[in-house]
């Protein structure tokens, strides 16, 4: 069942937050499988005046992190997993396409791969304007979940 | 490349550690060796070696001496 959420539920499910909570929606949900979200660019953004004074445009890192954080509401949308934390474990087969400015609206399509004991293995691509922008493939880890497969000491 | 070769390129890769170094490894003697790197090894041992690791197992599995004989029980007959 696809499902979309507004940013009261992204906050209610990942534990990202301002200024570092970097999606604005999710449009389209699929429990441990995909979703897409939206981040909208502002001039207004706390990056831009530093990125650059006379070129604003938003930094890799932080495309980056809009693309992860809509790739993982596709495992924290499930009630057992609701407000987890994440860290990265891997990221591979970064590409950048296009820059993006204020005034861009971002969609991202993430697509979870596997979600087995605590570790994520998927991808997410990104648009503006219906060209791509920029993908990237993540491995990301639940330590909460992963704390229950340590080794004896 | 054998089973004992496959078992002992399966560490040196996760843990980017030497041969000469795997006899005495254990869970978290290296910083790579946490559990995030536990999660990946037990991963990557799942795929070379076809098997699926009960959770018993992967809570047993404290070093590379204990999982010769973890993968034994699932027919992984290393060296």
């Amino acid at each position: 069942m696809e499902k979309s959420l507004d940013i009261n539920a992204i906050i209610k499910h990942q534990r990202n937050r301002y200024p570092v909570l970097l999606i604005d929606k999710i449009t389209h949900l699929v429990p441990e499988n995909s979703a897409i979200g939206i981040k909208c660019f502002t001039y207004n953004e706390w990056f831009f005046p530093g990125h650059f004074d006379d070129e604003p445009n938003v930094p890799g890192f932080i495309q980056i992190e809009s693309l992860v954080q809509t790739f993982i509401m596709t495992f924290l949308c499930k009630k057992e997993y609701c407000g987890l934390k994440t860290n990265f474990v891997s990221i591979n087969n970064i590409k950048f396409k296009r820059k993006i400015v204020p005034g861009d609206v971002m969609e991202i399509r993430a697509t979870l791969k596997s979600f087995k004991r605590g570790v994520a293995i998927g991808r997410s691509e990104s648009f503006v304007d219906g060209e791509p922008a920029c993908s990237a493939d993540f491995i990301v880890a639940v330590p909460q979940i992963l704390d229950q497969f340590k080794p004896k000491a | 490349m054998d089973n004992l070769e496959l078992y002992k390129k399966a560490f040196i890769d996760t843990f980017m550690v030497e041969e000469s170094d795997l006899p005495a490894l254990k869970y978290q003697a290296i910083p790579a060796w946490d559990s995030v790197g536990h999660m990946g090894l037990m991963a990557l041992l799942e795929e070379i070696f076809k098997v699926e690791l009960d959770i018993d197992d992967i809570i047993e599995f404290s070093s590379y001496e204990t999982g010769i004989l973890i993968l034994k029980k699932y027919n992984v007959v290393l060296g």
